[in-house]
């Protein structure tokens, strides 16, 4: 954290599209904030899954931020018809999807992972960790694995969950 | 943009698999940064203190609607405890999604023992059975225990810790008893 920022990082943010998809108000309100305060403009929000994958569809962002238990269609299951290419016209298969959870057992990682969910937060939130979370998943170029019905983050890949 | 990538190169345990079927590829997927900046773009993208420094005071100033929202939802909890003990579903439905929300927001705001407390009522409720909330106990004691960290936040740590680990204690052997009895049936 002792970098020295470039001009390029600032104007970066204001160009980036979020979705992010959560049904409790509080945490809706909490990471609008915050995605404001890092100079985020263009964000849109969605209570559950269902709606999530008509954003995605219609929006079309560059990241994806999304809580894992939700109804009618919780986190992981938009996530998955996501990777499954199902959802989303022309809107970008490959997009960085973080789960931000309750749930920090290593089987609700485990299971986000195999969905397709590209990093796992669990709450609560710090500042640091959505931060840090937010510009590895603009900066890093990712490998995907491709295959019939799945495209996404290797399922076998280690994921461990970012906690604050 | 896309690159197709030998097995050789692939770090973990992909490296060590045997060769994929041929309709699977691994792909380098270039990141949003490359596809916005272009040769601009220098990895990694640094951190910025005074970004940081802004989200956190962001959190600040929602701290005072925060503590007012608690405090709501605190005395909701303790409304709905009698009636979703009862068997009332939808009591129980909000009783939990207010746990749940406290669970995941209270320890951004600096009230960690209540998020505490509110992670151990949702682990109890997520494995409970009806027969669980008839008794009541333990729920009723998860939501004094909420109550009283939000009233006395000054509780000696070391009370609320060897509470929180009797609460896992009861919870946990409230689960195995739960499993025995399904082996044994």
């Amino acid at each position: 954290m002792n970098e020295i920022p470039t001009r390029a990082d600032e104007d970066f943010f204001c160009k980036l599209k979020i979705l992010v998809v959560e049904d409790s108000v509080e945490m809706q309100r909490l990471l609008v904030a915050l995605l404001e305060s890092m100079g985020i403009v263009h964000i849109a929000v969605a209570r559950d899954g269902e709606k999530g994958l008509a954003a995605f569809a219609a929006r079309r962002p560059d990241i994806i931020i999304t809580d894992g238990a939700m109804v009618p269609m919780d986190g992981y299951e938009m996530t998955r018809r996501i990777r499954a290419v199902e959802a989303g016209g022309n809107a970008n298969p490959d997009v960085p999807i973080l789960m931000i959870s309750g749930h920090a057992g290593r089987e609700n990682v485990t299971h986000a992972r195999d969905q397709g969910v590209t990093d796992y937060l669990t709450k609560p939130l710090s500042a640091d960790t959505l931060y840090e979370a937010i510009v590895a998943a603009v900066s890093k170029p990712v490998h995907f694995l491709d295959k019939p019905g799945y495209r996404g983050p290797s399922p076998k890949r280690s994921l461990d969950a970012r906690r604050s | 943009m896309i690159e197709r990538r030998p097995l050789s190169r692939l770090a973990g345990d992909e490296a060590r698999e045997e060769a994929p079927p041929l309709d699977v590829r691994f792909i380098r997927v270039p990141s949003i940064a490359e596809r916005k900046l272009g040769s601009d773009y220098v990895a990694p993208m640094r951190l910025d203190p005074r970004v940081l420094e802004q989200m956190q005071t962001t959190i600040r100033e929602l701290e005072t609607k925060y503590a007012d929202s608690l405090k709501s939802q605190i005395a909701m909890l303790q409304i709905l405890v009698e009636p979703a003990c009862r068997g009332d579903k939808e009591a129980r439905e909000r009783f939990y999604m207010l746990a749940h929300d406290m669970r995941g927001l209270a320890g951004t705001f600096g009230y960690a023992i209540v998020g505490q407390f509110a992670d151990s009522l949702c682990r109890y409720v997520e494995h409970s059975r009806d027969g669980d909330w008839n008794d009541g106990t333990v729920v009723n004691f998860h939501v004094d225990a909420i109550r009283d960290a939000l009233e006395n936040p000054g509780t000696d740590p070391a009370i609320t810790t060897e509470t929180l680990n009797a609460l896992d204690r009861l919870i946990g052997s409230d689960v195995s008893e739960r499993g025995s009895q399904r082996k044994r049936g």
